[in-house]
């Protein structure tokens, strides 16, 4: 760079420091002594200064004692000028070649925040100065109010500006929810809580409202509390339905299965059809149980005589409405009760069996009543035995077990593969039914489950009866030579003569009690017993068609056979009777003791007639011949030693000794279709359960029948 | 299909006038009355039922709602609820 003046004067200024190249400069404490200096005076220096080469530095430095920032500026563009040049110069082959020492050195600790603390150790040897200090300090502070040493100033602070800086934040979402805490709700939320560590799968079952049990994709805006978020939703349900309705079918469908199959649905199922039975045959229901019948004015039926069967029931909920009944019924009963009690002074009403209902369904229609026998722990449940009547067609048969909550459809249904001819419940474990069947096998069924299958069956043993088992009954016995306590046995007879006792194993096995043996008859001869008679070299036994144990002493029982005699019998002799009752003519189809006095029983045939005999007399005491049809069943009442009912062909008739040995006192003629085969009393009330040849079971109440006065025959 | 059975059965029952199955959205599963009935029986009882399971559990919160019956001077209403469905019977008693 060169300044020509006018007159070609060379004017350039002439630099006042000129560097020499060749002298290699440390540049390391040069640098470093120039970060230190320039450091004192300002920070913007320091970043141009490490690129500098030491000779530019070394030049600033030198003129910088003297002159200010100024010259330095001009000297610094002058020596990087210079260092240029010197760069161009100096970069020769020999020069990249050449080693190179580099020279890496830390710079000074430079700070840029120091805080001094304000805590000190209490161990460090600053400590006590420190404790001393704070005392003296808050002496001060203590003598401060009010001292005249101290004088209060005030003082301004300087505002600095403020700086108002914005932002925005995305938009928060609001969401209103509103919930009723109500006091089931705090209570159920503290449950699941508790219950959720216990076992979380169940535990959200057990409590309720909680997770539902199919889990679907609807439930996912399901909260926990369920039900208090549909008592604050249940608007929002009737608005989203149309939403609702629009969602996919699949879903729908998949849930309502889910529900239909569920077993929550099918035992609510269980009880609202009990409910309706309830409804529908309230005024029978009531009647049965005794409760005096009585009619609303606003002719619906009342809640009075329910209240036994409701209790039973269960499932009430006792809303407002029930409460105003019960409150009506006070009122009503009254009226009822004086009319009642106007009625039998006034007029001797006669004893009749009015039809309450009858078990009936389609199942049973078709069969023939052979047996019924009510539970030993359920008074209510009642086993019936369906089987054809005739021997000649044979089909599958029925037990069905009905109980009165339900008239319209047995509880459980026990298919079988032949005709059933006799049931009975066990006392032991009531949960178990025998059932002997038209082929002779015998079967026990568990009541309780709702398998229909049989629990045992005795078509595997070897010792089963080959003709149909008339008979069988559970007996307690007094503990024999096993000298153990009461135990109870099944014992069966059936058409081939034997007796039998079975035992429950494994497997249904029998041991033989007893074998009817043909005995002669030494009175009248007949002709067809003479005919009898000369069989007797074929078979030796006799059919059994009934049995029944003495009600106090168990070893001792009555059999009564097809040929028309009763034998007494015991367990201990198995060989002999103890005797026999000759009287009737055709085979004897039942015979029962009297529960009341125990030395009495009765016996029907299929002559016509009804026996009462003695246990001491050969010959009957009284004989009972109402019409020409066969006797098929009788019963007594457990209500009174004189009365019994008999179920004769057309007819069922309730005998009381008491008043008439020789007409029935009531006498019922059903439809003439039918045939009337089996009688049962009922135990718990006064109603008769009848059974006929299509497969009902009418139960009947009895009316107006003379109470009894004693019990003594 | 042992539902299915008793379903039919109770449909069937004498003086039953109709039976309704909802789900927990108030949708009919089953129905035997028109849809626009069924959706306003659904509605109405579903309220009733939710009303009246509150109340049991307000006095003892250890007790639920079982069994729902309305005596009304025609028909008795039933309903049997749950937390997934409602069950309604509607029947008229008088023979």
């Amino acid at each position: 760079l060169q300044v020509f003046d006018d007159e070609g004067k060379d004017v350039t200024p002439h630099p006042l420091f000129h560097s020499d190249p060749n002298t290699p400069v440390p540049r390391q404490g040069k640098l470093l002594a120039a970060s230190a200096y320039f450091g004192a005076t300002g920070s913007s220096f320091l970043s141009p200064l490490p690129t500098h080469q030491p000779s530019g530095v070394n030049a600033s430095l030198g003129s910088f004692s003297r002159k200010r920032s100024h010259l330095l500026t001009s000297y610094d563009f002058s020596d990087m000028q210079m260092r240029q040049e010197e760069i161009k110069e100096d970069l020769t082959k020999e020069d990249l070649d050449r080693r190179v020492d580099i020279y890496l050195t830390e710079t000074e600790t430079i700070c840029i925040l120091d805080m001094p603390s304000v805590v000190v150790s209490a161990g460090s040897e600053d400590a006590g100065r420190v404790l001393e200090r704070n005392r003296n300090y808050v002496d001060i502070c203590k003598k401060r109010p009010g001292n005249d040493r101290f004088v209060d100033k005030m003082m301004q602070t300087i505002n600095a500006a403020a700086k108002n800086k914005e932002a925005q934040c995305d938009k928060i979402i609001l969401e209103d929810k509103g919930v009723m805490a109500t006091s089931w709700d705090l209570y159920d939320s503290f449950h699941v809580s508790e219950m959720e560590p216990v076992s979380k799968a169940e535990g959200s079952r057990a409590t309720a409202g909680k997770s539902s049990k199919s889990p679907t994709t609807k439930e996912h805006d399901q909260t926990v509390s369920l039900s208090s978020n549909r008592g604050s939703t249940t608007s929002s349900i009737m608005i989203s339905e149309s939403s609702v309705l629009a969602r996919i079918h699949e879903e729908e469908k998949c849930h309502s299965e889910a529900i239909l199959t569920s077993e929550k649905f099918q035992q609510d199922l269980f009880f609202m059809e009990r409910i309706l039975m309830e409804n529908i045959f309230q005024p029978k229901l009531a009647a049965y149980r005794q409760f005096p019948v009585l009619t609303d004015p606003d002719a619906t039926s009342n809640t009075n005589g329910t209240a036994a069967v409701m209790k039973q029931a269960k499932q009430e909920e006792h809303d407002s409405e029930k409460k105003d009944k019960e409150e009506q019924k006070e009122a009503f009963i009254d009226p009822s009760v004086l009319s009642d009690l106007s009625k039998t002074p006034e007029e001797i009403v006669p004893p009749r069996l009015e039809r309450l209902w009858a078990y009936v369904c389609d199942l049973t229609t078709g069969h023939s009543v052979s047996s019924m026998a009510w539970s030993k722990a359920n008074l209510d449940l009642v086993a019936v035995g369906y089987g054809a009547f005739d021997f000649k067609e044979q089909k599958k048969g029925l037990a069905c077990c009905w109980s009165l909550k339900n008239p319209m459809w047995p509880e459980r249904i026990f298919r079988c593969e032949h005709g059933v001819t006799a049931l009975d419940f066990s006392m032991a474990s009531p949960n178990l039914l025998a059932v002997g069947m038209y082929d002779g096998s015998v079967a026990i069924y568990n009541v309780r489950s709702r398998n229909a299958a049989a629990l045992l069956d005795s078509s595997e043993s070897t010792n089963k009866h080959t003709g149909p088992v008339w008979q069988l009954r559970w007996v307690e016995q007094d503990g024999g030579a096993t000298g153990d306590g009461k135990k109870e046995r099944l014992i069966c007879i059936s058409a081939d003569g034997r007796i039998t006792e079975w035992f429950i194993q494994k497997r249904l096995d029998c041991t033989e009690l007893m074998t009817i043996k043909r005995t002669e008859s030494k009175k009248k001869k007949l002709p067809g017993e003479k005919e009898r008679k000369s069989e007797v070299l074929l078979s030796r036994q006799a059919a059994g068609m009934c049995f029944d144990f003495h009600p106090k002493d168990t070893n001792f029982y009555l059999v009564g056979t097809e040929e028309g005699l009763i034998h007494q019998c015991s367990r201990s002799c198995r060989e002999q009777f103890l005797k026999t009752h000759r009287g009737h003519k055709g085979p004897v189809y039942k015979v029962t003791w009297n529960p009341f006095s125990s030395d009495v029983f009765l016996s029907c045939s299929a002559d016509w007639s009804i026996i009462l005999w003695h246990r001491d007399s050969q010959a009957p005491i009284l004989t009972f011949s109402s019409t020409t049809a066969f006797v098929h069943d009788i019963t007594w009442s457990p209500k009174s030693a004189f009365v019994f009912a008999a179920a004769n062909e057309s007819r069922v008739e309730v005998w009381d000794l008491s008043v008439s040995t020789f007409n029935a006192v009531i006498s019922c003629f059903g439809n003439p279709r039918e045939k009337f085969t089996s009688a049962l009393f009922a135990k718990n009330t006064d109603c008769l359960l009848v059974g006929d040849g299509e497969g009902e079971v009418i139960v009947f109440e009895l009316r107006n029948l003379a109470a009894p006065s004693s019990n003594q025959v | 299909a042992e539902v299915e059975e008793t379903l039919k059965r109770i449909q069937a029952h004498r003086g039953v006038i109709a039976t309704v199955v909802i789900n927990a959205e108030g949708i009919p599963i089953r129905t035997t009355l028109d849809n626009s009935t069924t959706v306003q029986y659904a509605g109405l009882l579903h309220q009733l039922t939710m009303t009246a399971r509150s109340t049991v559990r307000d006095i003892d919160p250890q007790n639920d709602l079982t069994f729902l019956r309305v005596r009304t001077k025609k028909h008795e209403i039933m309903v049997a609820p749950d937390k997934e469905y409602l069950l309604i019977v509607i029947q008229n008693p008088c023979e």
